[in-house]
């Protein structure tokens, strides 16, 4: 009897933890769900496994996703200007992008890291880790993004709806061997 | 992580002597009851692990945990071998329990140090940030 009650805690815990929106509430529904599951495997008589599925299961691979979850959140946002003399216009104006893109990225449970940088842009991109690079120009402005990173086609879509009067261009750039860790 | 918890931090500094105390007691009791030498390893490299959320810094010594783990291999390769070919008379009780209890602790220990290799070469090394 108890084991059933178990077991279907079980299977409900499993089909929460695939439906939640929020990665990281899904992580911890799978540790709840391995500490269940240990239960279950004491209840079968098996300690052993027990002891290894609750210790392994819920607080190595725990830590384990939540650490991945974290290093592949923060989005690191370089800002590049050249506009020259009328910088504190555009500053301004170019504030607001920023701080709504900022918002955009934070709505999908990322960390933006904003940084200003003097440096031309091709340096930039040749030799920074980046998640964009954006390049202000006086009328233009030029994103760069990695080509495998999947958030980029929400960014595009994103500031193509929001943003269609600026001049705005995407280069998806190969992914850099110096980004190797 | 970015912004430290006060209360985690002294929590868990409260826990480690427990949580090392019951990793021993898996290992070195693992052949009589449940439990032994992964178990019992995979508890202990646990307190280095929940010191990651506590201050991720990199001064652990990953070489020195490689060495480690490299001559606990060996070790463990080489005492059944030892055991197995130099008596060939009968084992005495006290000699199985020995042999048990230190196979045991070689097996804890070589995996609470892959553990933290495995766990601490991902949080730093791998994946660009």
């Amino acid at each position: 009897m108890t084991e059933n009650i178990f077991l279907i805690t079980l299977v409900v815990l499993a089909i929460v933890a695939l439906n939640t929106k929020k990665l990281r509430r899904a992580v911890v529904y799978l540790g709840a769900f391995s500490l269940v599951s240990s239960f279950v495997y004491l209840l079968y008589g098996a300690p052993d496994v027990a002891i290894a599925e609750a210790i392994i299961g819920s607080t190595i691979t725990t830590v384990l996703y939540l650490v991945a979850l974290r290093k592949y959140q923060v989005f690191s946002i370089y800002y590049a200007n050249s506009v020259g003399d009328q910088t504190s216009r555009y500053l301004n104006d170019n504030s607001t992008f920023l701080n709504n893109l900022e918002a955009f990225l934070i709505q999908r449970e990322m960390e933006p890291q904003l940084i200003y940088s003097g440096a031309p842009i091709e340096t930039i991109v040749d030799q920074e880790k980046f998640d964009l690079a954006i390049h202000h120009t006086d009328q233009d402005i030029w994103i760069y993004g990695c080509a495998e990173d999947y958030q980029l086609d929400a960014v595009e879509e994103y500031l193509l709806t929001n943003y269609g009067d600026l001049n705005i261009h995407l280069i998806r750039c190969a992914e850099g061997e110096d980004n190797e860790a | 992580m970015t912004d430290r918890s006060e209360i985690i931090s002294r929590m868990t500094g409260l826990l480690y002597p427990f949580i090392l105390l019951f990793g021993f007691y898996i290992i070195l009791n693992g052949h009589a009851s449940p439990g032994g030498g992964f178990q019992g390893g995979a508890v202990l490299a646990s307190v280095f692990i929940t010191r990651y959320l506590v201050e991720p810094d990199r001064c652990i010594r990953l070489k020195t945990l490689k060495t480690a783990e490299k001559t606990l291999f060996v070790c463990i390769i080489l005492y059944p071998a030892f055991f197995l070919f130099s008596t060939t008379a009968n084992h005495s009780e006290l000699m199985n329990l020995t042999y048990l209890v230190a196979m045991n602790f070689l097996i804890g220990l070589k995996v609470c140090s892959g553990f933290t290799i495995i766990f601490f070469r991902f949080a730093f090394y791998e994946g660009g940030i």
